[in-house]
């Protein structure tokens, strides 16, 4: 069995996960991060997007409101690659409480946040696609964020700063010695690979799972899961953030995210056991689309590309209530004090948007566990890519010659290490993924550098197939370039392609209709009907290595 | 503007029956909305491939025989099977014309090999894919080199190598991979690695490069009799080149189909529309039907979006307008129908049935089998129950049959097609 | 907001069809075909118009992707429009005279002969390759001494004594370059007991279309669109037109890419021959003595969007002793101005090469085409000599020689 001594493990790669992985690097702690999947393959990769402004919190929960607008702020600093500074419209509908408007003015005020009355006129100026028939409207700073970026900036910064990362690998337990929590074991999912990894502070940053994580060391905690589920449309249909001014409901906001725009999203309790097995219901998109046609009436002829759901990660404080009226509160739990189990510490609770501040929290306990007297400095430090202020003339300036949208959408996705992504070389800039402009260049690099083990990864770095035709016709040259740049073997290839396209019907079978059918239709018949697929036979593991 | 028939639909289906009818010397136009589905074909005709549950289907003709009689809805039995046999022949026999040849396994299925080197069953090839020499060669268990151009971005020769190794057909057979790069042709602004298979079927159909193409083949393909290459050895030109490149490099050429654009597929749709244009057919292309007049069970004419109010009319009219991808099936959020003239069509009312749960089921995808109801004459009924008795549906459009799970798309398509010009030819007689 | 009708895009499948019928991807590399530049860079363009590549300008605008795609997607109008909505509009003395050709054709149909002949002199070729980069290579069409409009005036008496009458939409060329086409239009119809009417009309668009002056170019079509459905419904005519280009500009651009109401005029429009045939098809056939001649029909590629070319080869058929080859469909490169450009002419002489090749292996005495900037691109670069379709009719029904 394998054998790993550090100083800190952390459990979990989302991004409160690999932003506490972060920040113990900067502290100059040595640290694992086990995943059992992907990073920001969970519930960090499955929201809408919105860098809040914490408008949206400021009437029900001001203590979120205000822990929004001051990470809103710092993450504009520091992750500038990740976010898009859009602004954010509060729109109010003919149907909707005309009071609500004034409420959130004023509750806005207490919470530090700029939000700004507008005509509506000045709205649809500000977003043209806006329903026109809208009754008022307020600006507000909202942004957008990209989840998959910024966590694979954490660890990327991270890694490059000695960390060590296990994507893929999966906890099946917590090491104890008497009272104390001094390793987990683990396997790699993927080459079954069994491993032991020692350290003086486990951080449980697992998110909903955390309750296993408890679990495994004898510690009841518990979760209470809440799916929420969103739907993206083929292209962006609005630049500003639409929210809906009104008490939160479902549908009520759409995000433009990269090359597309989010509708979301649902409230929906799920039974803790079915947390993997969730999926987004017809009767959530039906209402997704209704509302958004009443924000937005383009939605209405646009094609849906998908549907998909998370689950948040709320810990059950008291009684069962709706999962939108919990707060969302940061929850950090020292159990040497709860249970009375050393070296092991949980952090849950919270949003995206503080998975900085949480990660600070969790990595300020767990360093005064190790006694390492080192500062926070994730506040002041940019994330690579986003070290300095991203001018896109200059850039294009500098790479004469590539085409302006293959430069663009690289420094969009990599920010300043764009200059390690692309040359001059006709094979780099070669385009591979056609929608979203993925090239060769940009999948080498993401295999080498970015901790990409298969294809679905591989989408979570670089937006590979995550356009329109959904991977028709780069799955197969991706699945081909982890052959040519030794990343897998030829069968390895054969089979993530097979489980990359499952990965993508998975989220557009609930949307089967128009233009997504045709698009399945012809993605079937290349992968089908033409390569022979679903034919293709896999061996036993171990049969062909 | 008055025509004997008019067909909408441009593909094998559509072309199929144009031709049959302007043989016979009736005057018909096709009109096609956009290119057909053929583009993206394999090339080989498929006639009936695979039983289900992965049993492979040898014999066709015979497994027809029985598989119609439990079938009946299935539109191989409303062609019935002998006729099927007589439109495969003949449609073999119009493109023979057209310089494009294709080979079968006298009554037996063959096999092609795919991109990720699984094996189709099919019942026609073209020369690069199969025939005798091909099948000798295979039979001696003659080595097979995979080649590829040096940054062709939509073939991976190693890809179809482990999955070729595994199979039990290609047992003690020697399967080596290796590279050509592209001729000098004097163009420094473009990307290689953005090449697509149109792009290099161009310099195949350039003579002037053949020679410099042989010789690195031979190179690249060492002591091997076969060089399996992707589809992309010229259009116009491709027999000619075919077998000059045969002769030039000592080796059997072989062919397999690519991502999209399909080099094999778009031969047959060139020869197809130029022998339909030899007997005087008149190809609409880029318009779309929107609409038409019914009066007495009859279709009397169809208006396009191009030609406004000006409408064709004639005698008889034939809807192979494809499946969803080629708009003959359009689906909403909870329904599907047929755009053009509104006609009954059989799919499933909930749409969560209308899909599988896995993206590669055992069985295949529901929606593949929805289409046009029609009677054994192919006729279809409009949603208020009127049966319309000179239009005939044909090809992907039409229900009851699963194109990929059984492999039978390119039989049927020709089957139907071919029927639905005897069955006009006949009534006008 | 982005305007219903041009959300075609969304529509796109990927199915990269229209990447093998684009006669430009295939001659130049600097264009990385209409599925890119369309479609699939719209996406990126609504998200960043930073992204915008400058290569979709190689674009001529024949539309064969339109006609390949079988999803309906408005490829060459994305792009088309594209040029507009993103580019920041320099001003290019060249592309503001070569836009406005009844500008130029009002003023050079005054001393056509000067024109005509300093046009062809070394020093002036030298300056407008040099300054204006206007290939040298270029052959001008030459111009007119006055305007068709004037010879109509004389003639309009007669032609309103016609029962039936058809609007006639000459269009620049005609008026300024090619009088006698005019008048084979109003011998044609005129033979078949059909009056010829020209009212007002400004150029239809489509040179101000392709260099980007569209303020301009919608200026001229509501005024067009406004003149001819007045002048059609006081006769109760239909509107024909003998250019290709300008039919098709009337019908299908203005409503698709000026985004202008058309539908008074859209269903009483026709390309000429289209108008003529479903006349013969009447029965309504004139006199017509043989036109022995070997001809080769080259078909216009925004005919060929319309939909209209099997009624040119239709009313070819009719005449006598016309030894007819239908050349196979490729672009002739030209696209209007885009071949006047430095810039894009070897790419446009590139694209037209199978064409002219073609043409040689049919080896006619005559070439037939629908389009008058085809006839100019063929003329230079074959040594063939072009005509009008209805030309080649007038000369049958009026036994003049060809």
């Amino acid at each position: 069995m394998k054998r790993i001594e550090t100083e800190a493990i952390v459990i979990g790669g989302g991004a409160t996960g690999a932003g506490t992985l972060r920040d113990l690097s900067l502290r100059g702690v040595r640290a694992v991060l086990i995943e059992k999947s992907d990073i920001a393959s969970g519930t960090t990769g499955r929201n809408h997007g919105l860098l809040h402004s914490g408008t949206r919190y400021a009437v029900n929960d001001l203590e979120s409101a205000r822990e929004c607008i001051r990470e809103n702020k710092i993450l504009k600093k520091i992750a500038r690659h990740c976010i898009e500074d859009t602004g954010g419209l509060f729109v109010t509908l003919p149907e909707d409480d005309p009071s609500y408007h004034g409420k959130l003015i004023e509750h806005c005020k207490y919470a530090g946040i700029r939000c700004e009355e507008v005509s509506v006129q000045e709205a649809l100026r500000i977003e043209p696609n806006l329903n026109p028939n809208i009754l008022a409207a307020l600006r507000v700073p909202d942004g957008t964020i990209d989840p998959f970026r910024l966590t694979s900036a954490n660890v990327l910064d991270a890694q490059e700063r000695g960390a060590t990362v296990l994507t893929h690998t999966g906890v099946s337990g917590i090491i104890r010695e008497g009272d104390r929590a001094i390793g987990v074991r683990c396997r790699d999912r993927r080459t079954g690979v069994e491993l032991e990894v020692f350290g003086g502070i486990i951080v449980n940053a697992s998110g909903v799972w955390g309750q296993e994580i408890c679990a495994s060391a004898g510690i009841a905690l518990r979760m209470f899961p809440s799916k929420g589920s969103m739907v993206i449309i083929d292209y962006r249909i609005n630049n500003v953030v639409v929210n809906r001014c009104r008490v939160p409901s479902d549908g009520d906001i759409i995000v433009p995210g990269d090359t597309v725009s989010l509708i979301g999203t649902t409230s929906k309790k799920v039974e803790y056991d079915k947390i993997d097995e969730i999926t987004v219901d017809e009767d959530e998109i039906a209402t997704l689309l209704e509302s958004g046609e009443k924000l937005i009436p383009n939605v209405s002829r646009t094609r849906v590309l998908r549907a998909y759901c998370g689950v948040r990660p709320l810990i059950a404080v008291s009684g069962e209530m709706d999962g939108r009226e919990i707060s969302r509160g940061i929850v950090l739990i020292d159990h040497e004090r709860r249970d009375s189990v050393g070296g092991l510490i949980t952090i849950a609770g919270g949003k995206l948007m503080t998975y900085r501040l949480m990660a600070e929290m969790a990595a300020d306990l767990a360093c005064a566990k190790l006694k390492v007297r080192k500062k926070c400095r994730t506040q002041k430090t940019a994330l690579p890519g986003s070290e300095r202020k991203l001018d896109q003339a200059k850039s294009v300036k500098f790479f004469t010659g590539i085409p302006n949208s293959v430069v663009g959408s690289t420094l969009y996705r990599h920010g300043q290490r764009i200059r390690n992504i692309l040359h001059r070389e006709k094979r780099n800039y070669g385009l591979i993924c056609e929608c979203e402009m993925v090239t060769e260049g940009e999948i080498e690099y993401a295999l080498k550098k970015l901790n990409v083990k298969d294809i679905v990864d591989l989408r979570r770095r670089t937006r590979i197939g995550m356009g329109p035709c959904q991977g028709q016709l780069c799955a197969y040259r991706a699945a081909g370039l982890f052959v040519k740049y030794d990343s897998a073997t030829s069968a390895e290839s054969n089979k993530m392609l097979v489980d990359f396209l499952e990965e993508r019907w998975k989220g557009i079978k609930p949307v089967l209709w128009g233009d997504a059918l045709r698009e399945v239709e012809f993605c079937y018949w290349i992968y089908q009907g033409l390569f022979g697929l679903g034919d293709v036979r896999f061996p036993e593991e171990g049969e062909d290595r | 503007m008055r025509y004997d028939c008019v067909i909408i639909g441009g593909g094998l289906s559509g072309l199929t029956c144009g031709i049959r009818l302007a043989e016979k010397g009736a005057r018909c136009a096709v009109i096609s909305t956009g290119m057909s589905a053929l583009h993206f074909s394999s090339g080989s005709i498929d006639l009936f491939g695979n039983e289900g549950e992965g049993k492979i289907v040898f014999r066709p003709f015979e497994y027809l025989e029985k598989f119609i009689g439990s079938n009946p809805l299935h539109p191989y039995a409303r062609c019935g099977s002998s006729r099927v046999r007589e439109a495969l022949f003949y449609f073999r026999d119009q493109l023979d014309l057209e310089d494009i040849d294709l080979y079968n396994n006298d009554d037996a299925n063959h096999f092609h090999v795919t991109t990720l080197g699984t094996l189709k069953p099919t019942f026609f090839s073209q020369r690069s894919v199969f025939n005798e020499k091909i099948r000798l060669a295979f039979e001696k268990k003659s080595k097979i080199a995979a080649l590829n151009f040096e940054g062709y971005r939509d073939f991976y020769p190693e890809l179809a190598v482990i999955n070729l190794k595994r199979n039990v057909l290609f047992r003690n057979i020697e399967i080596s991979s290796g590279k050509i790069l592209y001729p000098d042709y004097g163009d420094p602004q473009r990307n290689p690695f953005e090449y697509r298979s149109i792009d290099i079927a161009r310099i195949f159909d350039t003579e002037r490069y053949l020679e410099d193409l042989a010789a690195q083949i031979r190179t690249a393909a060492g002591d091997a009799a076969f060089a399996a290459m992707p589809a992309f050895l010229g259009i116009t030109n491709f027999k000619r080149h075919h077998q000059l490149l045969q002769q030039l490099t000592g080796l059997l050429i072989y062919e397999i189909p690519t991502l999209p654009p399909s080099i094999l597929g778009m031969r047959i749709d060139n020869a197809l529309k130029s022998r339909f244009a030899a007997l005087g057919g008149v190809y609409i292309a880029g318009d779309t039907v929107r609409g038409g007049t019914i009066a007495g069970g009859r279709l009397e004419s169809v208006f396009t979006e191009n030609g406004g109010s000006s409408a064709l009319y004639a005698g008889s009219f034939v809807l192979a307008s494809g499946s969803f991808f080629s708009g003959g099936l359009v689906s909403e959020f909870s329904r599907v129908r047929e755009p053009v003239f509104g006609l009954r069509v059989y799919s499933h009312a909930e749409r969560s049935k209308w899909h599988a749960q896995e993206f590669f089921p055992r069985n295949g995808h529901p929606f593949l089998e929805f289409g046009v109801e029609t009677d054994e004459r192919f006729n279809p009924l409009t949603d208020d129950g009127q049966r319309l008795g000179n239009l005939y549906c044909t090809g992907a459009l039409l229900p009851h049959y699963n194109p990929i799970r059984e492999g039978s798309g390119g039989g049927v398509a020709v089957s139907t097609g071919y029927r639905a010009a005897e069955l006009i030819l006949a009534g006008n007689r | 907001m982005i305007k219903l009708e041009n959300i075609s895009f969304d529509h796109c499948i990927k199915c990269t069809v229209c990447t093998i019928y684009c006669p430009v991807a295939r001659a130049t590399h600097h264009f990385p075909g209409p599925k890119q530049s369309g479609p699939d860079m719209e996406r990126l363009r609504i998200k960043s118009p930073g992204l915008l590549d400058d290569s979709l300008k190689y674009c001529t605008n024949c539309k064969r992707c339109e006609i390949a795609c079988p999803s309906n997607v408005k490829i060459a109008d994305l792009i088309q429009s594209s040029k507009w909505r993103y580019f920041r509009k320099a001003f290019r003395v060249r592309d503001f005279f070569l836009a406005r050709t009844d500008l130029m054709g009002g003023v050079a149909t005054r001393a056509s002969f000067l024109v005509n002949f300093f046009i062809k002199l070394f020093p002036v070729k030298f300056f407008l390759d040099r300054f204006m980069k206007i290939p040298s290579e270029r052959r001008f069409p030459r111009y007119a001494q006055g305007t068709f409009r004037a010879w109509y005036k004389k003639h309009r008496k007669e032609q309103e004594a016609f029962a039936e009458k058809a609007v006639y939409f000459h269009g620049c060329y005609v008026n300024y370059n090619n009088h006698d086409l005019g008048k084979d239009v109003v011998t044609v119809l005129n033979a078949m007991n059909v009056g010829v009417i020209v009212t007002d009309e400004k150029c239809c668009g489509v040179p101000l279309i392709a260099n980007g002056y569209i303020d301009k170019a919608r200026k001229n079509a509501l005024f067009n669109i406004e003149s001819l459905a007045r002048s059609a419904s006081e006769s109760g005519a239909r509107i024909v037109s003998a250019s290709s280009s300008c039919s098709f500009a009337l019908k299908h651009e203005y409503p698709n890419l000026l985004e202008l109401d058309n539908s008074a005029i859209f269903d009483g429009l026709d390309y000429i021959t289209r108008f003529i045939h479903e006349r013969f098809e009447k029965g309504n056939v004139p006199a017509m003595g043989p036109v022995p001649v070997r001809a080769a029909y080259h078909s216009p590629c925004h005919l060929e969007r319309m939909g209209g070319v099997m009624n040119t080869i239709e009313v070819l058929k009719k005449i006598p002793g016309l030894e007819l080859t239908i050349l196979h469909s490729e672009c002739c490169g030209i696209a209007g101005t885009y071949g006047f450009k430095k810039e894009y002419y070897k790419v446009a002489q590139k694209v037209g090469d199978e064409l002219f090749k073609r043409i040689e292996r049919a080896n006619p005495e005559i070439v037939i085409t629908d389009c008058e900037t085809c006839k100019w691109q063929i003329e230079m670069s074959t040594p063939y000599r072009v005509e009008h379709p209805v030309t080649v009719l007038a000369r049958a029904i009026d036994g003049k020689k060809l």
